[in-house]
């Protein structure tokens, strides 16, 4: 038998900086089709809006950036913990999680990673998070900052290699950020219901189907099973930030 | 003695007139020169006596030669105690003069004020920072950077890039004039500066012809394969292609040309605003040599051009490709695992 406990997995500060980000990320992609490609695309109605538009969302998602790494560096102090990787979640945990994904999940097996406050995020998508959260998204936030002033910083740019270097990197790393929203929201609904994972990323509650012979998940709330929840499925994972 | 050597000249150079051909106005001209093209004559008389000749030789006014305008003056200049009269512009300018009359600027600066007549240069051999110097004379900076931020996004940006004269203007149409750009020979870190004559002789073009470097074939007329071409080999030289955008009728009306508030009458991929263009060319005399470019979208071919970027009109088809390449194997994701997980939902109903 199961039963399913409630997490409190998403405090409001990650909540408030996950929708700012998401808002902001969508936003920034779709000003930049139109920024890219104003002879194709006009969405906004003139250019000058488009980017004024996303000038506006990057400055967004910069302050959302700098309240998330606030918050888990000085005030929750967990980021070491939940954002690298372990040894051992490089060793084995990687490829348990990859073949859980893209194997065993359709053979209907258990996520082996189940969430917790202190360990959200299963190996990959630590490693995952580490690259986006560390590398790319100061890399793309840095050079839109540059790109908003470049007269003033034109010295900054014969620095780094010229304009057109850091415009492709800009534009690359927005590309792989446009991938990333597909397969985020995608992984998301692959929780024991299709929005499992997103409720959480709402009210901070998640959700655990737990065997009854198992412990309690450390902080979780257990609640009786009862329809629709207690139907078993073992196809949970989590996939929200 | 010296002014002696001047009067008998300037004698013989006032008895030709005006109408002379060009030949007898350079002789004329350098009857003048010889004092005037002079620093002595500054410190004697002032810096307003004193005209730089080989800068005056590229204009279209010393063709006409010195007593054209200065038509007054005598034989026994300058003792004769008469100060040799000017012409005024509009006696040859009239439709320019009476156009600029009804600007905005007709009543706050003198045609003077922006042209030297001794210096004046034909528009295309005039760069963005030198058009840009005059309307500084007045308009300062800062100021004009701060009333058009309140519109223009990085209003810094483009006054720094682009002549006043682009907005500014009652034409209705814009050429491109490109030059070769190189850096000081010796300081590979410094800044790109134009070309001169002596430097793309150098590279020794066919025949000594300097538009050859570009114009392969010779036909006077520059395809965009053979720009592309010259701009692939310009970057193994340290030089490159600068293109500067500016209205191709000269007017002095000064108003704010409509279809500049639409950014993308420029950040468009190959705008209608920017089909005509041009290569120029530095001659011997300190004039240029233009030579027509195929029509068509330029700026993309100007891609190649190292720090040349402009927002939505130049960019590169591979980054475009590599780009979508990385959104689709994004995309790839759920349409591919998705296909999977519903074709197995049975497997986890199981259980």
């Amino acid at each position: 038998m199961k039963h399913t406990e409630q997490v409190y997995l998403t405090p409001m500060p990650v909540r408030i900086w996950h929708w700012l980000n998401a808002f902001g990320i969508v936003t920034l992609c779709v000003t930049a089709l139109q920024i890219r490609f104003p002879d194709y695309v006009n969405i906004f109605g003139t250019y000058k809006a488009a980017i004024r538009l996303h000038n506006t969302a990057g400055v967004v998602v910069s302050i959302s950036y700098v309240l998330w790494l606030t918050y888990y560096m000085f005030v929750a102090r967990t980021m070491l913990k939940l954002y690298v990787p372990t040894f051992e979640d490089i060793k084995s945990g990687l490829f348990r999680q990859a073949f859980f994904y893209f194997f065993y999940y359709f053979k209907g097996g258990p996520n082996p990673h189940h969430s917790t406050p202190d360990s959200k995020f299963n190996p990959l998508q630590k490693a995952s998070y580490l690259v986006i959260m560390f590398v790319l998204l100061p890399l793309v936030i840095f050079s839109g900052f540059i790109l908003m002033y470049v007269a003033p910083l034109r010295e900054i740019f014969i620095v780094i290699g010229g304009i057109k270097t850091l415009v492709s990197t800009h534009y690359l790393i927005a590309c792989c950020f446009c991938a990333f929203l597909f397969v985020h929201i995608y992984l998301a609904t692959l929780g024991h219901t299709p929005f499992a994972h997103f409720k959480p990323m709402w009210n901070g509650w998640e959700e655990e189907e737990v065997e009854d012979g198992q412990g309690a998940i450390p902080g979780a709330e257990p609640v009786p099973v009862t329809e629709p929840h207690g139907v078993a499925r073992n196809s949970g994972t989590t996939e929200t930030a | 003695m010296k002014t002696d050597v001047c009067r008998v000249i300037l004698c013989l150079a006032v008895l030709m007139l005006p109408a002379a051909a060009a030949s007898a106005a350079g002789a004329d001209n350098d009857a003048c020169l010889a004092c005037h093209g002079n620093r002595d004559v500054a410190r004697n008389g002032g810096e307003r006596l004193y005209l730089d000749a080989s800068k005056f030789a590229s204009t279209t006014h010393a063709l006409i030669g010195c007593t054209s305008c200065h038509d007054s003056v005598t034989a026994a200049h300058p003792k004769d105690g008469s100060r040799p009269t000017k012409a005024r512009c509009k006696e040859c300018h009239a439709p320019i003069q009476a156009e600029y009359a009804k600007s905005l600027h007709g009543a706050k600066a003198t045609c003077n004020d922006c042209h030297n007549p001794h210096e004046v240069k034909p528009g295309i051999a005039a760069s963005g920072d030198y058009l840009n110097s005059k309307c500084a004379k007045c308009h300062d900076k800062g100021k004009t950077i701060k009333s058009h931020s309140k519109w223009l996004t990085q209003a810094d940006l483009h006054l720094d890039s682009l002549p006043c004269v682009t907005c500014h203007t009652g034409s209705k149409s814009y050429v491109i004039t490109m030059a070769i750009e190189n850096k000081t020979p010796g300081d590979p870190h410094g800044d790109f500066k134009t070309a001169t004559y002596g430097e793309l002789g150098a590279l020794q073009p066919i025949n000594g012809d300097l538009t050859r470097l570009v114009d392969k074939n010779g036909d006077g007329f520059i395809s965009l394969t053979e720009l592309r071409e010259f701009n692939h080999e310009a970057r193994n030289k340290g030089m490159r292609l600068w293109g500067m955008m500016t209205p191709e009728t000269v007017t002095h009306t000064y108003q704010i040309n409509e279809k500049c508030w639409d950014c993308s009458f420029c950040h468009a991929s190959g705008p209608q605003a920017m089909q005509t263009s041009y290569v120029a060319f530095p001659d011997k005399n300190g004039n240029v040599t233009r030579v027509a470019v195929e029509k068509g979208a330029i700026l993309d071919i100007l891609y190649g051009t190292p720090d040349f970027y402009m927002l939505g009109t130049t960019r590169s088809s591979t980054l475009n490709i590599v780009g979508a390449l990385i959104i689709v194997g994004g995309m790839m994701m759920p349409v591919g695992h998705g296909t999977l997980r519903f074709l197995t939902r049975k497997n986890r109903k199981e259980h």
